[in-house]
Formats: structure tokens, C-alpha cells, sequence
């Protein structure tokens, strides 16, 4: 029998917990949690939920996987190909997840639940769209109560969003350094003095702040809450988030295609090869770094399962998420992840929330003109990229941008050239020390190469 | 508050909420008057959104 290993992060609620076993994760009901997680399946909630593809399904299991005390039924959810976490999402994303959170409490709320904590850890995103996953988070409703999870949907989803409207939306990746919510005290700081001119971010930030600061005792007697007090709340709220927009701006990434130096032809025979290639090896998930605005991520998704599009601009992320959107690609998933900089393992004991070179196992990653910026602009030697890239693929399909090609020279221009083995000969002699060339193509009038290789064993 | 609840609620969060409520029904309640009033004076008539007309 294989050992079961209680998921790292699933400590916090006493409902039950998410348990891995023979490789697929279960979550386990606990006794406490028996008469609300009956409301949600008698009140119609979770079938209306599931119907809505808001909630993810499961199978009710009559096993005691565990063998425990508490239990009261096992749950075996749809699995989640590719877990990501809040601070690899784009505005739109977070923005997405904020909205359907929001969806979630009010139908809770019609059929007499309520949710009794809102973080974006809660949600995950499947076939393109984000889907709630705690099934546990779900409680029957006391009409006389307000919304517990209040001030955690504020600092979790309200104020990052904020501060990529007011400032940047790079300040997303604080969610990295306070996964439980940037604090309001620190939101009203970092916010604009012209936000407090906005009604809303007045009301749910520098209002909530002022109170929250000042209150440090609880009254014995409080007036009761009402439904329609909370459903006031939470309307204000969807509308106020559905209002925020981003500004737009030009980053260095975003018009890449537009403006670049490189020519139509060379786009269009870049694409063709590794079209072809792609025909060739067809393969569940694909990973593509440097994903700009995800033109070849798009051609992958053709061919497979899953795409996990990065890139570290926040724009082409957003633009990416969002084409998906509108044209209904539900196998790309945009994330927003620097290769040289990925996501750290995080949380207690650094286990909570694994890093994502960790998740990243693939049978194919595209390196499409990401060589010179890795080996010239961030000095990673040559050995250390191939050996990386083969500890995450089984196929590679890689492009060797030469010191001869403008994009290099420009970054060479005002610094010394301390890569003399930046050839090449050394290129391929170092890759095939991982990988086995299957095919080497020269990319339309350019000196660049596209490479097929396959991991050696 | 409800004391069962496994995550902090925060401190003020009742009254944050009270009193957001409250302004928050102010707004709806003008909100409503100028809609009748604009519609009564041949304005373009205006109807309340459809999660208004749900907690109104």
C-alpha cells in the first residue's frame, strides 16, 4: 500500500484536509465539517456550482483512506494538471478569480451557505478558467452575522489589484511576500493620495483601515447583521472590481513582434519549423519560456494538452490571458514567471507552496530566442542552461541566437565581451552532452538556428 | 462575531462592516430617488441593475 502524505498547506482549517495517494489528491471530510458539507450537497449548491464549472467535481468516496478518528468521507476532486499559485497570475487573473469568488458567495448565500474564508489560493485555474477548489470552504449561513472573510477578500484580492491600478501591476508579486494578504495598513500607505477620491477604494481600504485601527474592543451587544446588508456589500464589491482597469502602457516585451528588427519572413519560417516539429513529437505538456505574447505558445496549443506560456512581462502575460479569453484557448495557461528568476518554494517550512521548477516536469519546453538574454544578459553559463533545461524536459526545442545577430550586439555594445565560447560549436558541443540533436535548421535569411533535441538517457 | 470561525476576522470587522453597509444603503436609497426623479421629469428611464433589484 502506498504511503499517504498529507498535503503541507492543508493544516489550517480543522473541515479536513488534502491528502496525496498513489499519485492523485484526495481531501478528507472530517466529523466537525459533517453537517455543512451535507447543506452544501442537499441545499443544490455544489450541483449548481459544478454545473456553472465554478467549483471543481469530485467523487464521494466511502473509504477511510487515513484511518482516522475524525473522519467522515473521503473526497477524490478532478485533478489539477498544472497547480499555480497567486503571484504567477497576471491582473486579469487575479481579477477573474477575485469576481468568481464574489460569484460563489452570493449563490452561497441564496441557497443558505456562506463562504467562511476567501483567498486566491482557493482557486486554481483549469481549462483556461478559474475554478474554486476548496470544497470545504463552505458554511451555513447566520443572517445576523456578517461576512467573516471580509477583510481577508480585501487584502488578498482588493488591494493587490488596487495597487496594479495606482502604481504597477509588477506589484502583484507581493502576494509572494504576504500570501496572506498585503496588510491594509500597508495598502493605505503605498496607495496614491488620489485613491482616496475614489468612493470605493475610500470605503473597503482607508475606511476599513481607520476603523480597524482604531477598534481594538468588542462591543458585547451588536446590532444584528442582515442579508441584505451583506448582499449590498458584496454586490458593491463585484461591481467595484469589475471597474478596475489597467492602464495601458508599452513595456519592452509587448510590441515585440511589432517592432522588431527581425523581419516577417523570419517569423513565418520560425513558425513553420517548429509547427512541424511540434507534428513530430506530440506530447501532453508543453513549456514555453519567454512567451512574449505567446505567438508560438498558440501554435503549440494545437498540438498539446496543456501549454504553460511564461514570461516576465506583466503585459504579454495579461494580453496572452486574455486572447485566451476572447478566442476560447483553454489549454494555454499564461503565468507570470521570470526563467531566471522562478518561483521559490514558499509558505511553512518552505513546503507549502512548491517552486515551480518543481512542478514544471515536461515533455517539451520551447526556448525560442531566450539564449543570448540567459547566457549574455544574466552570465548563466551555457552548461548550466543545458543541464537546467534537461532536468525539466524530455524534448527541447531550442534557438541559438549567434554574437553576429543585431539583438546581440546591441547587448554587447557597452560592455565588455567576456563570452568568447558564446560559439556555435561550444552551443552544440555543451547541449550534447544532455541532449541528442535531432534536427539543426537555419531560421529564414538569419544566422539564428533552431535546434530539436531530445534528452539523453 | 462568529466565533467558530477558523481564520481572524480582523479586528473592527463588524463594525466595518455595519458601517459600510449602512453608506452603502444611503447610496442605493438616492440612487433610487434620482432614477425616479430623472424618469419622472422625461429623462431616460432608468432601471435598477438586476443585483440592485436583488438585495433592494
Amino acid at each position: 500500500m502506498d504511503k499517504i502524505q498529507k498535503h503541507p498547506a492543508s493544516y489550517r482549517d480543522p473541515s479536513g484536509f488534502v491528502f496525496l495517494y498513489e499519485g492523485k489528491y484526495y481531501r478528507q471530510v472530517n466529523q466537525c465539517f459533517k453537517h455543512d458539507y451535507i447543506l452544501l450537497k442537499e441545499s443544490g449548491l455544489y450541483d449548481r456550482l459544478v454545473k456553472e464549472k465554478k467549483l471543481i467535481p469530485h467523487i464521494e468516496l466511502d473509504e477511510d483512506l487515513n484511518q482516522s478518528p475524525e473522519w467522515h468521507c473521503t473526497l477524490l476532486p478532478e485533478q489539477i494538471r498544472f497547480p499555480s499559485w497567486p503571484y504567477e497570475w497576471c491582473f486579469g487573473q487575479l481579477k477573474d478569480a477575485a469576481l468568481l469568488t464574489l460569484n460563489i458567495l452570493k449563490e452561497a448565500i441564496q441557497h443558505g451557505m456562506i463562504l467562511k474564508d476567501a483567498t486566491p489560493f482557493n482557486i486554481q485555474f483549469k481549462n483556461g478558467r478559474p475554478v474554486f477548489i476548496d470544497t470545504l470552504s463552505f458554511e451555513k449561513y447566520d443572517v445576523a452575522q456578517p461576512w467573516i472573510a471580509y477583510r481577508q477578500f480585501t487584502e488578498s484580492f482588493i488591494v493587490p489589484l488596487l495597487l496594479c491600478v495606482y502604481r504597477s501591476p509588477e506589484m502583484l508579486k507581493l502576494l509572494q511576500v504576504y500570501p496572506d494578504g498585503i496588510p491594509l495598513s500597508l495598502a493605505s500607505k503605498w496607495l496614491p493620495l488620489r485613491s482616496r477620491f475614489n468612493f470605493n477604494v475610500f470605503l473597503h481600504i482607508f475606511l476599513q483601515n481607520r476603523i480597524a485601527q482604531k477598534s481594538n474592543r468588542t462591543s458585547a451587544t451588536q446590532p444584528a447583521f442582515s442579508r441584505t446588508k451583506l448582499l449590498n456589500i458584496v454586490n458593491n464589491l463585484s461591481s467595484f472590481v469589475s471597474g478596475m482597469q489597467l492602464k495601458k502602457v508599452k513595456t519592452t516585451w509587448n510590441h515585440y513582434y511589432d517592432e522588431t528588427v527581425l523581419d516577417e519572413k523570419y517569423v513565418n519560417d520560425k513558425l513553420s519549423i517548429v509547427t512541424a516539429w511540434l507534428k513530430e513529437i506530440p506530447v501532453k505538456t508543453l513549456l514555453d519560456t519567454g512567451t512574449n505574447t505567446g505567438l508560438f505558445a498558440k501554435a503549440a496549443a494545437t498540438h498539446a494538452e496543456t501549454v504553460i506560456a511564461i514570461d516576465s512581462d506583466t503585459d504579454c502575460i495579461d494580453s496572452l490571458y486574455k486572447h485566451c479569453k476572447q478566442t476560447g484557448n483553454t489549454n494555454i495557461l499564461p503565468l507570470l514567471i521570470d526563467i531566471c528568476q522562478p518561483t521559490p518554494s514558499t509558505g511553512w517550512r518552505n513546503e507549502e507552496r512548491i517552486s515551480f521548477l518543481s512542478r514544471c516536469g515536461v515533455g517539451m519546453v520551447l526556448a525560442l530566442a531566450i539564449i543570448h538574454h540567459l547566457v549574455i544578459g544574466k552570465n548563466v553559463p551555457l552548461q548550466q542552461v543545458a543541464e537546467t533545461l534537461s532536468s525539466l524536459t524530455e524534448y527541447l526545442i531550442i534557438e541559438f541566437v549567434p554574437k553576429e545577430d543585431e539583438k546581440v550586439k546591441r547587448m554587447i555594445l557597452h560592455r565588455k565581451d567576456i563570452f568568447p565560447y558564446y560559439t556555435v560549436k561550444a552551443f552544440e558541443d555543451t547541449f550534447s552532452f544532455f541532449f541528442e540533436v535531432l534536427h539543426k535548421v537555419r531560421v529564414g535569411d538569419t544566422e539564428r538556428l533552431l535546434f530539436l533535441m531530445k534528452k539523453k538517457n | 462575531m462568529n466565533i467558530t470561525a477558523y481564520i481572524d476576522p480582523g479586528s473592527g470587522s463588524y463594525l466595518v462592516q455595519m458601517i459600510i453597509a449602512g453608506i452603502l444603503g444611503i447610496a442605493f436609497y438616492f440612487k433610487t430617488i434620482w432614477a425616479t426623479f430623472k424618469s419622472f421629469f422625461g429623462g431616460k428611464k432608468e432601471t435598477p441593475s438586476k443585483d440592485e433589484e436583488k438585495n433592494g
